[in-house]
């Protein structure tokens, strides 16, 4: 093994540099995500069948197929379409499809939009019954129901699950490498990887950057759960 | 009954059907203020349907419903059953009518205070400060002071229930709805509901309550309503009619009930 050329200040700083857009497109595909899946899963419990199909199909077709076909059919398909190149000089949005990042983190949000949309969904259904019954009772509408009771409630019981989503979404920003002009965490292995021939002093130090991460997410993630969830915990006195 | 007071909620001849299956055959009621009335019955004879008929958390196929005077606008909806024509209007009446359900539906992610100030807020528009000086009251009342901050599943099942009744009473209804308030309780819990209930009767709220409690229709109700496969069997002063009861059928109820 040979480590020394890992702490090298040049090393450090491809890994730094790595880091940093790896945790840039985690960070910001959950915050863009997080909004898609909510809108998602109103659309998924909704009584009208024509909000309910679109949002069933496009949860479907983001499960049912791997991230990196969505990043690829982003990355190499979408931007490469004759009609969003004559576009991407002027045009908004398309504008955007120029950036390599920007088409990786368009397809990893609407793959965890997917995932939590699905997860927020079964939340909103498994709401207890009385209690949505109860807020009717006392005169809530719909929209008032929905906003004081059922998605606090909701989001609060998928705490466990969305935490996971988190993790799951940062090992996955590692696909990230595979577009190339991007250098994410991985990516940086790589590099360092191809430049000194040094395949596990350089994979094994990414991945113990990536471990920290999620020692610290999963942390994150528990004292949530203790604050909003407590309530549904066994009495303590 | 309290037959000089104003009349606080008037239902008339409600018919509601599941499919084929009639539960409720024109059932017709009056509420003067300060009325508190039993409604027994044999499981199956309608009485929680009536209940949640009143405030349209089922739709009944017929009937008029009116709040302190106010009638609620129904109109044919989709199946047959009835509908609110205006949805703000059922709104408001269901906030002047409070019901404490058999299984509390408290909101669990709520503090017992939140869970008591959550529609006088919310709903009402009241300021915060008040409810909360509102909650304080009623949280006294069913002697549930200084829980406050504790979640509703921390607590016994008949601390949820008190504090489903504190619920209630915050939004200071013309009419209180108890759907078997103490049928899902331990038995050694019922009486703490019941003394609270009975407190609530003395301070003259008008109170609609179905209830497998014989004791309590009998000391604490003014009127009882003994329903009998959808349609009202017999009714009257529960003294009189549980010591003598002119149908067969509330005489074998009530000898099936009386310990």
């Amino acid at each position: 093994m040979n480590w020394s050329v890992i702490f090298e200040p040049d090393t450090l700083a491809l890994y730094g540099q790595g880091l940093v857009v790896t945790l840039q497109l985690t960070l910001y595909s959950l915050g863009l995500g997080a909004v898609l899946a909510l809108a998602c899963a109103l659309a998924l419990v909704s009584p009208r069948a024509w909000l309910r199909w679109p949002a069933q199909t496009f949860t479907y077709f983001m499960r049912g197929t791997p991230l990196l076909i969505q990043v690829y059919l982003i990355y190499y398909g979408v931007a490469q379409l004759e009609w969003v190149q004559a576009r991407w000089d002027a045009v908004w949005p398309w504008t955007q499809f120029k950036e390599p990042f920007f088409c990786t983190l368009l397809s990893f949000s609407l793959n965890t939009a997917a995932y939590t949309a699905e997860t927020l969904a079964g939340s909103i259904r498994e709401t207890h019954k009385g209690e949505v019954e109860a807020a009717r009772a006392m005169g809530m509408g719909h929209g008032m129901l929905m906003r004081r009771i059922v998605l606090p409630s909701a989001i609060r019981r998928m705490l466990p699950a969305y935490g996971n989503e988190v993790v799951m979404m940062l090992h996955s920003s590692s696909l990230a490498s595979t577009v190339p002009a991007l250098l994410d965490l991985t990516g940086a292995a790589s590099r360092v990887y191809a430049d000194f021939f040094l395949p596990f002093e350089a994979y094994l130090f990414a991945a113990a950057i990536y471990l920290c991460i999620t020692f610290a997410l999963i942390g994150a993630s528990k004292l949530l759960e203790r604050r909003f969830l407590g309530y549904l915990a066994p009495r303590k006195h | 009954m309290h037959r000089n007071s104003p009349v606080k909620l008037q239902v008339d001849d409600i018919h509601k059907r599941y499919g084929a299956n009639e539960v409720l055959k024109g059932v017709s009621l009056t509420a003067h203020a300060g009325d508190v009335i039993s409604i027994i019955g044999s499981s199956g004879s309608g009485k929680s349907t009536l209940l949640r008929c009143i405030n349209l958390l089922e739709r009944p196929q017929q009937g008029r419903i009116l709040v302190a005077g106010e009638e609620l606008a129904l109109r044919p909806g989709p199946g047959g059953a009835l509908e609110a024509a205006d949805h703000r209007q059922l709104q408001r009446l269901r906030t002047r009518l409070a019901m404490v359900f058999q299984h509390f539906n408290l909101w669990a992610h709520m503090t017992v205070l939140h869970n008591i100030t959550e529609v006088p807020v919310h709903v009402l528009g009241l300021p915060r400060d008040e409810a909360v000086e509102r909650a304080r009251k009623y949280l006294r009342l069913v002697g549930l002071e200084g829980r406050e901050d504790t979640y509703p599943n921390h607590m016994s099942g008949g601390q949820q229930q008190r504090v489903a009744i504190a619920r209630a009473l915050a939004v200071e209804p013309e009419v209180m709805l108890f759907d078997e308030p103490t049928s899902a309780l331990d038995p050694e819990l019922v009486g703490e509901v019941l003394r609270v209930m009975q407190v609530l009767a003395q301070e003259g709220r008008t109170m609609l309550v179905v209830t497998h409690e014989m004791g309590f229709a009998r000391e604490v109700s003014n009127h009882v309503i003994f329903l009998h496969q959808g349609l009202i069997e017999e009714q009257g002063d529960p003294r009189a009619i549980m010591a003598n009861p002119r149908s067969e059928r509330l005489a074998r109820f009530l000898s099936g009930n009386l310990k």
